[in-house]
């Protein structure tokens, strides 16, 4: 079968001679011009002469699929900040019901509190601070924090987290306060086992612990239990945790053991600190 | 030699006039959904290819040169450069027209895609900044995509003007 071609479109060898002449002066113009624009930058200055005339054209042009792709993008945008809306609408919502849930605790232990005439006010107020840069002074770590006497800290205070006791102020200039950490070898606080049988003397041994270095044998302590500020010394109100019983260590003396603490808090896993004030009235 | 009424002539000019227009309002624009600019067919490239392959647009060595300039002025990177093109592409479709029978689709299938990318080559190689290290799986992206410009071009032009 023969096949269908567009001879209008076709030509049975082409018999025109080639305009020779003009194909070389026309490619010499090109090559010169080419050369030209490399070392003259002519293109770049012609198209900086042009820009106001070009600029608008190419704006008109691009406009619209930059207004689709604009339009598109808000689209998404306010689907995700829809979606965003939602889940803290309902973040928001289950921390209503839980500070109802509070208010309803609160109002309980003030009954109770009334029903069993315990002292209605704790004394105690705190300053929330933030730790700007943990160091070690003389071999001994010191961790400083961005509050000082403009926010009326006093020196000795007691400073904890959300986990438990973090340690105790020791200097305090104008802006800015040191703290001495719980694990530091100087530091000691009066301890409470939490069931309340043991009043005791934690120390902190320099190495991330505390320690009780001479524990009666005959007192019953187990590894995990866990001990608590005493209150004893009018510094750290009762009731903070400090840490929990890891390790129970015979010494010379058959009499006493050594007891290994491990703090809650290790006092530069967070930033954010309260340091404690004691109402005196 | 094919003679051409004047308003054969007439429609082929304000033909090539319209798509040497779309071409360069295309080319300022990227292809919908696809972010890479430089994914994108080169539509002069395709046009010339098409008027010269189809004879249309009476299209000789001084127009191709003037069509090239404006070509750089708008969308260039070197003064010439697509004229040296242009007059590449001419040149080369005319030799091939000489010592081969270009008689079916398939032959001028084949040649179109020589053309395109003999002028891809020359634009690489007469590129401003010698990228060598342009991609050839871009170039061969460009290419195909200019491929199908020129099939496009070459059904408009079918379409719209008699024969």
């Amino acid at each position: 079968m023969a096949q269908i071609t567009n001879s209008n479109n076709l030509k049975l060898f082409n018999r025109d001679t080639f305009p020779l002449f003009s194909f070389f002066i026309l490619f010499l113009f090109c090559s010169i011009m080419m050369v030209a624009d490399y070392r003259y930058q002519i293109l770049k200055n012609i198209k900086s002469e042009f820009t106001i005339t070009t600029s608008p054209i190419t704006y008109l042009i691009n406009l619209p699929v930059n207004l689709f792709n604009e339009s598109r993008d808000s689209f998404i945008a306010k689907a995700l900040l829809k979606e965003k809306i939602k889940d803290l609408e309902e973040i928001v919502y289950n921390l209503s019901i839980q500070a109802q849930e509070n208010e309803l605790i609160k109002a309980e232990n003030k009954l109770l509190r009334n029903i069993l005439k315990i002292q209605k006010d704790f004394g105690i107020i705190g300053k929330n601070a933030e730790i700007i840069l943990p160091k070690v002074r003389n071999g001994y770590s010191i961790i400083t924090i961005n509050k000082g006497l403009e926010n009326n800290i006093k020196n000795g205070a007691p400073v904890i987290n959300h986990k438990g006791l973090v340690g105790q102020i020791i200097n305090i200039s104008e802006n800015y306060s040191e703290i001495k950490p719980i694990t530091s070898k100087t530091y000691a606080v009066p301890a409470i086992m939490d069931n309340g049988k043991e009043n005791v003397i934690l120390y902190g041994n320099g190495n991330g612990e505390l320690e009780i270095p001479l524990f009666p044998a005959s007192s019953s302590i187990q590894i995990n239990d866990t001990f608590i500020t005493s209150g004893i010394d009018d510094i750290y109100p009762k009731g903070i945790n400090i840490g929990r019983v890891t390790e129970i260590k015979p010494t010379k003396s058959p009499k006493f053991n050594c007891i290994t603490v491990e703090p809650f808090s290790q006092p530069t896993t967070f930033s954010q600190i309260t340091v404690l004030k004691i109402k005196n009235d | 030699m094919i003679k051409k009424t004047i308003i054969e002539q007439k429609k082929e000019n304000t033909l090539f006039i319209i798509l040497f227009l779309t071409s360069l309002i295309l080319s300022n624009l990227g292809i919908p959904g696809i972010q890479d600019p430089a994914i994108m067919p080169n539509y002069f490239l395709a046009l010339i290819v098409t008027f010269i392959l189809t004879k249309r647009g009476d299209l000789n060595l001084y127009k191709l040169v003037i069509i090239g300039l404006i070509v750089d002025l708008f969308a260039g990177q070197l003064l010439g450069q697509y004229g040296l093109i242009f007059i590449g592409i001419y040149l080369l479709a005319f030799i091939i027209n000489k010592i081969l029978f270009i008689n079916s689709e398939k032959q001028l299938i084949g040649l179109s895609i020589f053309l395109i990318l003999f002028s891809f080559f020359i634009l690489w190689a007469s590129s401003k900044s010698h990228d060598i290290f342009m991609s050839f799986n871009l170039l061969l992206l460009q290419s195909i995509l200019t491929f199908f410009t020129y099939l496009i071009f070459r059904a408009i032009i079918n379409r719209f003007i008699s024969k």
